[in-house]
């Protein structure tokens, strides 16, 4: 018998008692009065920050002045925009400026799930990561973020929440471990 | 991977030399229990939470075989090649014959203490692979030849002059630099030089759903993403308790996970993948090694619920005071007791004594297992099984004894408590009570009995 076929019937066989799957939707989960506020708070303890647009201001308008020193830009946000010969070409990525579908209020995560990106290296190899979102597009928690989420055809999606952080050298936490050192989301 | 016969009270009596080293360590990660209980309290259903992970976990359990058959099913219809590995011997084998036929050089992996479980570093390394771990941690205790002391924080055993020390000696970082932020930023421009050079990734699994055919991938520093947006090949190593059933009960979990493992809302990274990047190949290889024999198992089925967070050994008292390496199988701590001596008894008897029996591991538990009821029951197994030192058998046998006879047991903490105040200290001198950090009790006047009947009378008059 192949390895799984024998697997397969040890599990069959050793099968416990279990109950019915759960309604999830049965518990009431925290809500936000403010869910934009809710979210800054959190972020800027993530490593990273969050604005709202202002009328008549761009994206590239409020990165330009964050950063003023900024090294080479990308912006996924723009139609045509450039695309990479291969995602090891993102390497020296300065700032990524993409396209997130959707906030989670409590959690400071985004939803990164872009059709348009071909390598999606260009979120974890960038050092300044910014991701713009749709201001009616955010949720309280988690649980109404996976309902409105879809696996889409290029078969990756990611919730990033803040910059990259380590605590592994005796538990002091230093942004920066791997992917973006700064995150910063504008909600527009 | 460890050494054999580890026995988890003299690793502890040795790593408590260093007092002050100890408590640090018993500190930190108290911070860290402490963290988590903060985010607990920030969400009025915390419990219904812990209750809803429990039921969604039990339930899979319950139908394991049918859930892995649609995971399976899916998993292929995005593209992903599925390998099933009965044993750890089988899954290294798999993973060294993907890479063999690729031609793969360097392998780039993130956290995973499956492969940990497997020993699959040494082995592709005796294949002539080299494999980079890149987890800030876990590259740490690769670089040191150890294994990790904690399933979150591998190096949480080590302070910041020794891991100094090290990058000096093997990442060429000044001497004497210390400070955490130029050590980490040090390792990131080491390790980006191995993302980008490496010809295939490998990552654990924390969560592997069966309705979408894909996994779960939660870190903190983007490694995983990294090690699998890279390369061409990605391969995804899960145990196969990692299955939940469907995509929405992630809405439960990762507001679990992160929570209770660091004191976080969520981790930086919660990665889903479904297919390989454009040209290149996604394989998954299911585990077993041991787990479908633990399912069968009446007393211990329910470890298998485990999602791996660590809140567990953040909260165990005697985890705090002994460091993960005290524990003779990879995973220490509560969890880690109860499942090395399923696997084990032999060879792990000893852990299931590294443990008070508070409690405290199960309450804290995002799935609820219970935890130290599992090692009671494993102290059992333990002692039938002929693991233990003599004079822990004979303190029990006495005890035992003791229990069975009650009037002997009265008579006998009668007797305890006069002559212990009077015993001199030349008596005690080479007795478990003269280790440092213990002194003996002061002796009450009364039995716990006596105090008892007293109140019992008391209230009625
Ligand atoms: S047993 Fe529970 S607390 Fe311990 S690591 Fe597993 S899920 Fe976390």
């Amino acid at each position: 018998m192949s390895s799984q076929a024998n697997i397969l019937a040890r599990l069959r066989q050793n099968r416990p008692q279990g109950p019915a799957l759960p309604d999830i939707d049965a518990v009431p989960f925290i809500t936000f009065d403010d869910k934009f506020d809710a979210f800054r708070t959190l972020v800027r303890n993530l490593g990273g920050d969050a604005v709202q647009l202002a009328d008549g201001d761009s994206v590239l308008s409020v990165v330009q002045q964050r950063w003023p020193q900024h090294g080479r830009l990308v912006d996924l946000t723009v139609a045509g925009h450039e695309e990479s010969p291969s995602p090891h070409a993102w390497h020296d990525v300065d700032v990524a400026i993409v396209p997130g579908e959707l906030a989670v209020a409590e959690s400071a995560a985004v939803w990164v799930s872009h059709a348009d990106n071909q390598w999606r290296s260009i979120y974890f190899l960038t050092q300044k990561l910014v991701l713009v979102v749709p201001r009616d597009a955010i949720v309280d928690t988690m649980r109404d973020a996976y309902r409105r989420i879809a696996i889409r055809e290029q078969g990756f999606g990611g919730f990033i929440s803040g910059s990259s952080r380590t605590a592994d050298i005796e538990q002091s936490l230093v942004m920066g471990a791997h992917g973006a050192m700064a995150a910063l989301v504008i909600f527009v | 991977m460890k050494n054999d016969n580890i026995h988890h009270a003299e690793a502890a009596a040795a790593f408590l030399q260093d007092r002050e080293q100890a408590r640090w360590h018993d500190s930190a990660i108290w911070w860290v229990r402490q963290k988590r209980d903060m985010q607990a309290k920030q969400l009025p259903e915390w419990e219904q939470l812990r209750a809803l992970a429990q039921q969604i976990k039990a339930h899979t359990l319950s139908r394991l075989d049918d859930y892995l058959l649609q995971f399976q099913a899916n998993a292929e219809k995005n593209g992903v090649t599925v390998h099933w590995a009965a044993d750890a011997d089988e899954h290294n084998r798999i993973v060294q014959g993907i890479l063999a036929a690729e031609g793969v050089k360097k392998l780039v992996k993130s956290k995973s203490m499956l492969t940990e479980e497997c020993g699959l570093n040494p082995y592709l390394e005796q294949h002539g692979i080299e494999v980079i771990d890149t987890d800030l941690g876990e590259r740490i205790v690769q670089l040191r030849q150890e294994p990790p002391s904690h399933i979150v924080m591998p190096a949480i055993h080590l302070k910041k002059e020794q891991i100094s020390e090290l990058f000096h000696r093997e990442l060429g970082t000044e001497a004497g630099n210390n400070d955490p932020t130029y050590l980490t930023h040090a390792a990131r421009a080491n390790l980006r030089e191995h993302f980008l050079t490496a010809d295939a990734g490998l990552t654990g699994v924390n969560f592997a759903i069966a309705e979408t055919g894909g996994v779960v991938v939660c870190t903190n520093e983007g490694n995983a993403d990294l090690g699998t947006a890279l390369p061409p090949i990605h391969i995804a190593s899960m145990g196969l308790e990692k299955i939940i059933p469907r995509l929405e009960h992630l809405g439960v979990f990762t507001r679990l996970l992160a929570r209770s493992a660091i004191g976080s809302p969520i981790t930086t990274y919660t990665s889903h993948f479904h297919r390989a990047r454009p040209g290149g190949q996604m394989h998954i290889v299911i585990v077993d090694n041991g787990r479908s024999d633990i399912l069968g198992n009446d007393d211990f089925y329910q470890s298998l619920r485990c999602i791996r967070c660590g809140a567990c050994m953040n909260t165990c008292p005697v985890y705090r005071r002994s460091t993960g390496h005290s524990y003779s199988y990879i995973i220490p701590g509560p969890i880690g007791s109860t499942l090395g001596p399923s696997r084990d008894i032999k060879k792990h008897g000893s852990m299931a004594f590294a443990c008070t029996t508070c409690g405290s591991c199960s309450n804290v538990c995002p799935v609820k297992i219970n935890l130290h009821e599992q090692l009671v029951l494993q102290r059992k197994r333990a002692f039938d099984a002929g693991t233990l030192k003599p004079a822990k058998k004979m303190g029990l046998l006495a005890m035992r004894f003791l229990t069975q006879h009650p009037s002997l047991m009265d008579s006998g903490g009668k007797v305890m408590r006069k002559v212990v105040p009077i015993v001199p200290e030349s008596l005690t001198r080479h007795s478990a009570w003269s280790r440092p950090g213990r002194a003996l009790p002061e002796m009450p006047e009364q039995s716990f009995k006596e105090m008892w009947q007293a109140r019992q009378k008391d209230k009625k008059a």
